[in-house]
Parts: structure tokens; C-alpha cells; sequence
């Protein structure tokens, strides 16, 4: 308003239109204006439209309501679309002619009366119309722009009077209600649309808006309607000022947030069940960045860590836990994942813990990913299966066990079919040498022994007929089943019986026999059949490892136990007392010897160096036990002398079942 | 030596074996004054036991019909042969029992095969001196 004033008129002369008839208008107008217009007389709605059009500027329009009411109408309706603001002053020789142009009074900018305008006054009159022209045009102009920001913005706004009730509300305001147009909210209040919880918090911070003008900004409000839906909104409120700057209301702008709160909310829902379950899983799981430092540590791993708990852990590394070395083992490992994007699942491994203490782990290392695809990290899962792995183990020791004894089964069961062959066969092989030995006496008391070549033959068929009962009754002794029978027994003669039995298989094996065997020996307790076993297992293995032949040595010592010796373990010991005496048989070959691998296997159910198929492995083992029933104990060791093996055995004398 | 002065001890052989059978009548008789009839079937022991009268009966203990237990059994429950003495000649001996001569085990005399026609002898003397 203030920007009116004569000197605020452009220099430059503004052109100002006159569409009349009359030239008599024109001139007194020009001569009235006296130069301050560049005045350009129009005598046709085509000269105005086409002025319009090639000058464009224009600051009014000066209209003579003597002309036709048609053009009239129509010049007032071509200005009304125009551009821009060109000011409407209607020219009327009396008020009276204004009653034809009732419709379009409200268009008009200005009036002159009078058949010819009157003195200076005319200018300011015209300045004064453009300027409310112009300004009613940029009013209107900002208006437009504000309801169609009203009008479209998603984002409820309204206004309200010192009472709470609503004055103004936009569209978006109106549809958070339903169907329902703005108009039909005015003079309501919160209380008639929300519940009276959430009116009255909402009225409460109006009403303290308007007491101390201070504004509410991004509060976020939970939403309750009427009936019960929920919502959530960020909410502006600010003062409404009137004219003078007093408050008269509030206004205020909120924004539906419901969507991203329900998003927000479902996340928040999933994270906590997600700490939840990485809390509570039986296993340890964290996760660590690209530098190895701990994001995420639940309790069970940072108990593991040896942490006092999961937030001590945050942002360390394997080295504040770890030695160096074992730190950077595993580190190295952590980065091959993360480098390579490949995780590596159920890795068995055993590790040290801080306290010393040793666990077996199952662990699987994930690589994680960014939205862009760069691995940022890994999350790792392990679980300690210690205990498993112990059942694992006893599992496996039992079924080796099981193994071993079904095998000596199958091989006692072996033994006594062969028991019971061999009582067959004695009988069978005995009965034709009853007749053939009856025989030869026979023979040998009648005269044809009188010819001393036949004495002779009848005399060795008379030996092989013993021979082959020998044999026989060694076959039934060996195979017959046997309970314990201990007997104190010169264990020379044990030896001697063993040989008859093995002579063959000496002789055929090309191997020289070397008799050591002291003479007067204590007598040990052993059972004689059971003994007969060992050694006849203990010769064949001396034989079957000197292929191309060899020597044997059978010794036989006694001794008086001074001291423990170092082969004598602990289970032992209590049968060996000091200054008992032993008795000591070595068998001793020139064979291989036992490689260096396989001395602490020897004795092992079903380790055997003999090709597949040659021998069961359990030879030496059943050796042992028999070893061990007589409280007595061998060991089987490299010669010191040359090549090949010594087995020793050792019995106590004064043990007594 | 004329054996019609003392009469010949009565041996009575119970054996599967036909040839052992006779094997033990040619050795004693020739080495002694021995008379030896043999049974192979033995079930028939008591009846021939009955006719032969024997001072001495060897029996085996493995037969097919009626083994020597069987036969010892039948002998003893008849008042007639309950007091013949046996020896059981037996293949299923131990290397312990065999090479001793006769030998009691469970209260019966035995012998084990392969027998000598001496240790036989030897035997049967042992056993009818007592």
C-alpha cells in the first residue's frame, strides 16, 4: 500500500488503452492526462486484442460504457484472461449507465463520471487503479499457489481458533476422517474426532501454544479416532497470529507416520528376537568386522573369551584374548573368509581355553554382505561338543574292545572245533596203530625176527607207530578244551614238549636251533596246555619272520628280583616282589627285528605285519593274556647283539592263584 | 611147558575192531597160556560172557551198538558175570594217561591204545595177582 505514491510511476510512459468511440473523449482525456500515459485510443475489441498482443504491456484500460454493451462484455472478459494485470477503469457519463453492467461491477478497478475527465487528479486516479490492479493480481496469483498447496499436499494442515475449534482444514486433513469434505470439519474440535485421550493432550498443548506462543515442533503423537484405529503423526503446532500479531488460534501440519512407525516397530519386534535367540542359543555366536574387532558377542562366547561379559568384548580383537601366536592363526583364517566370501560350516577343532582348560569345538564361520555386495564381516557360530566327542571316543574304544573279543571268540571257537576233531581223529588214528603195533609184536615173537634185517625193519615200524601216537597225543593235549589247570611245572619240560610238536616246522623252515636252557630251574605255577599256546605262537613268529631260515635261540634263566626295572609296569609290579625269583624264557630270532613304528603296537589285538589272509593279529595279543593269567609279563624287543627280535617272558615263582 | 597141567586163563575181548580183536588173541596166545575168544558185537557180551566164562574181560569203550559203559553196565547187573574183572582199552586217553600201563580212573582199570602185547599182558597179570 505504501508503494503508492505519483513518484513510484515508472519513468518510461506506461501505455494506457482507451476503447471508446467518441474522439472527443480521447483528446480531452490526452489533454487531461497532460503526458503522463502514452494514451493510445482504440476504437475496436480487434485493436485491443491485437495492441495486447504485439505490445503485451499495458498498464489500463480505459473503457467508454457508451460503446456497445457486447464489446463491453467482451473486452472485460478478454482482460479477465489475460496475463497480465491490466487495469479496468470504466468511463461512464452518468452513475445511472452502470446499472446495465450489474455482472461485472466487481471486475472494475475504477471509475471516471463526466463527459470529460477533470484535472490533475485523473493521473493519480489511473496510477492508483494499476497499483490495486497489480497487487490484487499478485494476491491472487500467491492465493492460487497456497490452495493448491493445501489442496495436494498429503500432509494434514489446519487452523484453529483460541477454542481448539477448527477454522480451516486442507483436503489431507479431511481424509484422514473418511469421505468427508473440509468444510464439514469446521467449528468442530478434537474432541468430536479423536478419543478424548488424545483430544485432550492435543488441547492441552494448544491451549499452552496460545498462552506462551511458543511453538511445537516434530512432536511424534500416537493417533487415536473414535472409532479405535490407531495412527501416528509427526506434529507442527505454531501460534496463529492475527493482524496485529496477537494470537487467535493455532495452526498446525502433520504428517502420517503410521507406515514407517509400523516398519520401525517390526524392526525393533525383529531385533529383539533376534538378541533373544543369539542370547539364549546353546552355542557362542558373534560377529566381527573386516578388522576382526567383535560387533556382536553373546554371553556364551564372551564367557569363552574369558570376558566378564558380552560388552567388555565389543570392539576387541583375538589379541586381547588369545596368545599372539594362536591369535594370528585364527585371525589369518577370519580373513581368508571374508577375502574369498565362502564360508566354511562344522569345522571339528580342539583349542585351549585362557583357564587352561581343553574343549572341542564345532564351528561355522559365515561371511556377511552389504547391500552392495562387500563383504563387511563374518558371523561365526560354535558349538563345544567336548562332551560328544568323549562319548565319540569311548564309542570307539568299546567297539575296537567288542571287535577284539569277537575275534578271540571266532578264534576260541576255532580251537575247540579242533578240539573235538582231534578226539575224533585220535580215535580213528589210534585204533589202526593198536592193530598195526599188536602186529609187529606179534612178528617180533615169532621166528621171523630171527633174521636180524627183519628184527630191524620191525623194530623202527615199531618207532613210527610211537612216533605217530605222539603226535596225535600232542594234537589232542594242544586242542582240547582246557579249564585253568595250574600245576607247578619245570618250564624246560613245557619247552620240550612245544619242540617235539614244532621240529617239523623248524626243520622245514631251515632254522637252526640253539638250546640254552639252564638246568635247574625253580618250578613255576603255570598250566601246561595254556603255556604250550604261547610258546608255539611265539616260535611260529620267530619262523615266519626268518623266510630264507635262521637260528633260533630258546634261554631259559633264573633270577632274584633286585630292583623294578624299567620295563616293569605298574600293574606288574605287585606280582614281582623284591627278592622274589623269576623265572626267564627268551626266544629269540634273526629276523628283521620290529620296526621302530610298530614296537608299541605289537601287543595289539589284530596288528599284524604278515600280508592279509596270513595271519589274524591277534597271535600275540592272546600270547599276552595267557602271559598275563599267570601273573607273568613279556615284552618283545630288538636284538642289541645283531639283527632280530627277543621275546622275554617272565614268571613269578612264588605266585600262588 | 605143557599147558594141559594149568588151565589157560580165559581172556574175553569185547572190540568193533575185527582186527584188533584178533591181533590181541594171536599175541596172547602165542606169548602165554592164554585162551582169548573175541566179541565184535557187543551187544551180545553178556550172552557170550555167560558161555565163555572168561577170568578177565577187555573192553572198549568207543562201539557203535552198545558202547563199553553200556556193556559194563549189562555185565554187572547179571549175578553170573558181575565179578569178571575189566579193563577198558580206550583211544580216547590224554598223553598224561597213556605210557603209565594200567592205570585207575573213577574206579575202573584202563588201558590205552595203541597197547603193546607186554604192557597187555603185564596187565592182565597185574590185575588177576591182586
Amino acid at each position: 500500500m505504501s508503494e503508492f505514491s505519483p513518484n513510484s510511476i515508472s519513468v518510461l510512459p506506461q501505455h494506457l488503452l482507451l476503447l471508446s468511440a467518441d474522439t472527443h473523449k480521447e483528446s480531452s482525456l490526452r489533454a487531461a492526462l497532460s503526458g503522463a500515459y502514452e494514451l493510445h485510443h482504440l476504437d475496436s475489441l480487434h485493436q485491443l486484442t491485437e495492441f495486447i498482443a504485439l505490445e503485451g504491456d499495458c498498464a489500463a484500460l480505459l473503457l467508454d460504457l457508451s460503446i456497445e454493451k457486447r464489446i463491453v462484455i467482451a473486452a472485460i472478459d478478454f482482460l479477465a484472461q489475460s496475463e497480465q494485470p491490466i487495469a479496468l477503469i470504466c468511463w461512464c457519463e452518468e452513475p445511472l449507465q452502470l446499472k446495465r453492467f450489474q455482472q461485472i461491477v466487481d471486475r472494475i478497478d475504477d471509475y471516471i463520471f463526466g463527459e470529460s475527465p477533470v484535472g490533475s487528479g485523473l493521473s493519480i486516479r489511473i496510477a492508483h487503479a494499476i497499483h490495486k490492479c497489480r497487487q490484487q493480481f499478485k494476491w491472487l496469483h500467491e492465493q492460487q499457489l497456497l490452495k493448491a498447496l493445501l489442496d495436494n499436499i498429503p500432509d494434514a494442515i489446519y487452523f484453529k481458533d483460541t477454542k481448539s475449534q477448527f477454522i480451516k482444514v486442507n483436503q489431507a486433513m479431511a481424509k484422514t476422517f473418511g469421505e468427508v469434505e473440509p468444510e464439514e470439519l469446521l467449528g468442530k474440535s478434537g474432541f468430536d474426532l479423536f478419543a478424548e485421550e488424545h483430544a485432550e493432550t492435543a488441547y492441552k498443548d494448544e491451549q499452552q501454544i496460545i498462552e506462551t506462543g511458543k511453538a511445537i515442533i516434530g512432536k511424534v503423537e500416537k493417533e487415536t479416532l473414535t472409532d479405535g484405529s490407531i495412527s501416528w503423526v509427526t506434529s507442527t503446532k505454531l501460534p496463529l497470529k492475527g493482524p496485529c500479531g496477537e494470537i487467535i488460534g493455532t495452526m498446525g501440519i502433520s504428517r502420517d507416520i503410521t507406515e514407517l512407525k509400523n516398519v520401525e516397530e517390526t524392526l525393533a519386534d525383529e531385533t529383539s528376537l533376534l538378541k533373544t535367540i543369539i542370547e539364549h542359543a546353546l552355542a557362542s555366536i558373534y560377529v566381527k568386522n573386516r578388522k576382526g574387532r567383535y560387533v556382536i558377542v553373546n554371553e556364551r562366547h564372551a564367557k569363552y573369551l574369558g570376558a566378564q561379559c558380552a560388552a567388555d568384548c565389543i570392539g576387541k580383537t583375538l589379541h586381547d584374548f588369545f596368545d599372539p601366536e594362536e591369535s594370528d592363526r585364527i585371525s589369518t583364517f577370519d580373513f581368508e573368509i571374508i577375502e574369498s566370501g565362502h564360508s566354511k560350516e562344522n569345522m571339528i577343532h580342539q583349542r585351549t581355553l585362557p583357564d587352561g582348560s581343553c574343549v572341542w569345538l564345532l564351528t561355522s564361520k559365515v561371511p556377511l554382505f552389504n547391500d552392495a555386495g562387500q563383504c563387511t564381516g563374518l558371523v561365526g557360530i560354535s558349538q563345544n561338543i567336548t562332551q560328544q566327542k568323549k562319548i565319540e571316543l569311548q564309542l570307539k574304544s568299546t567297539i575296537r574292545n567288542l571287535e577284539a573279543t569277537r575275534l578271540q571268540l571266532i578264534e576260541a571257537e576255532k580251537l575247540k572245533t579242533v578240539g573235538r576233531l582231534a578226539a575224533g581223529i585220535a580215535h580213528e588214528v589210534k585204533n589202526p596203530l593198536s592193530i598195526v603195533l599188536l602186529g609187529i609184536d606179534y612178528l617180533i615173537a615169532t621166528r621171523l625176527h630171527e633174521k636180524s634185517e627183519i628184527s630191524g625193519i620191525l623194530g623202527d615200524m615199531k618207532q613210527a607207530v610211537n612216533k605217530a601216537n605222539d603226535v596225535v597225543l600232542e594234537l589232542l593235549d594242544y586242542s582240547s578244551p582246557h579249564e585253568m589247570n595250574m600245576v607247578p611245572t619245570t618250564i624246560n619240560d613245557t619247552i620240550e614238549h612245544v619242540l617235539t610238536l614244532m621240529r617239523h616246522n623248524l626243520k622245514e623252515g631251515g632254522i637252526h636251533f640253539v638250546d640254552e636252557r639252564s638246568a635247574g630251574l625253580p618250578d613255576v605255577l603255570i598250566d601246561a596246555a595254556k603255556l604250550d599256546q604261547v610258546f608255539i605262537n611265539l616260535i611260529l613268529n620267530a619262523i615266519s619272520v626268518m623266510p630264507d631260515g635262521g637260528e633260533l635261540i630258546i634261554r631259559t634263566s633264573n633270577k632274584r628280583l633286585n630292583k623294578a626295572g624299567p620295563n616293569v609296569s605298574a600293574a606288574i609290579t605287585e606280582h614281582f616282589r623284591i627278592g622274589d625269583t623269576m623265572v626267564i624264557v627268551e626266544i629269540i630270532d634273526s629276523g628283521t627285528g620290529i620296526a621302530e613304528e610298530n614296537r608299541t603296537k605289537v601287543f595289539d589285538p589284530f596288528f599284524s605285519t604278515k600280508t592279509t589272509g596270513e595271519g589274524t593279529g591277534l597271535g600275540l595279543s592272546v600270547t599276552r593274556s595267557i602271559v598275563e593269567i599267570h601273573r607273568g609279563m613279556i615284552t618283545l624287543e630288538n636284538r642289541k647283539d645283531r639283527k632280530g627280535a627277543c621275546a622275554r617272558l617272565l614268571f613269578p615263582t612264588s605266585y600262588k592263584p | 611147558m605143557t599147558n594141559s597141567e594149568i588151565p589157560p586163563t580165559r581172556i574175553l575181548i569185547i572190540d568193533d575192531e575185527a582186527p584188533f580183536t584178533r591181533m590181541v588173541k594171536l599175541n596172547m596166545e602165542n606169548a602165554g597160556n592164554f585162551l582169548v575168544e573175541t566179541l565184535n558185537d557187543s551187544p551180545r557180551a553178556r550172552v557170550v560172557a555167560k558161555e565163555v566164562e572168561p577170568n578177565i574181560i577187555l573192553l572198549d569203550v568207543v562201539m557203535p551198538e552198545a558202547d563199553g559203559g553200556d556193556v559194563a553196565t549189562m555185565l554187572r547187573a547179571d549175578d553170573a558175570t558181575k565179578n569178571i574183572p575189566i579193563i577198558f582199552v580206550s583211544a580216547m586217553v590224554s598223553r598224561r594217561e597213556s605210557n603209565k600201563g594200567l592205570y585207575q580212573s573213577g574206579g575202573e582199570y584202563f588201558l590205552a591204545k595203541p597197547v603193546s602185547s607186554e604192557i597187555l599182558i603185564n596187565a592182565i597179570n597185574q590185575l588177576l595177582n591182586m
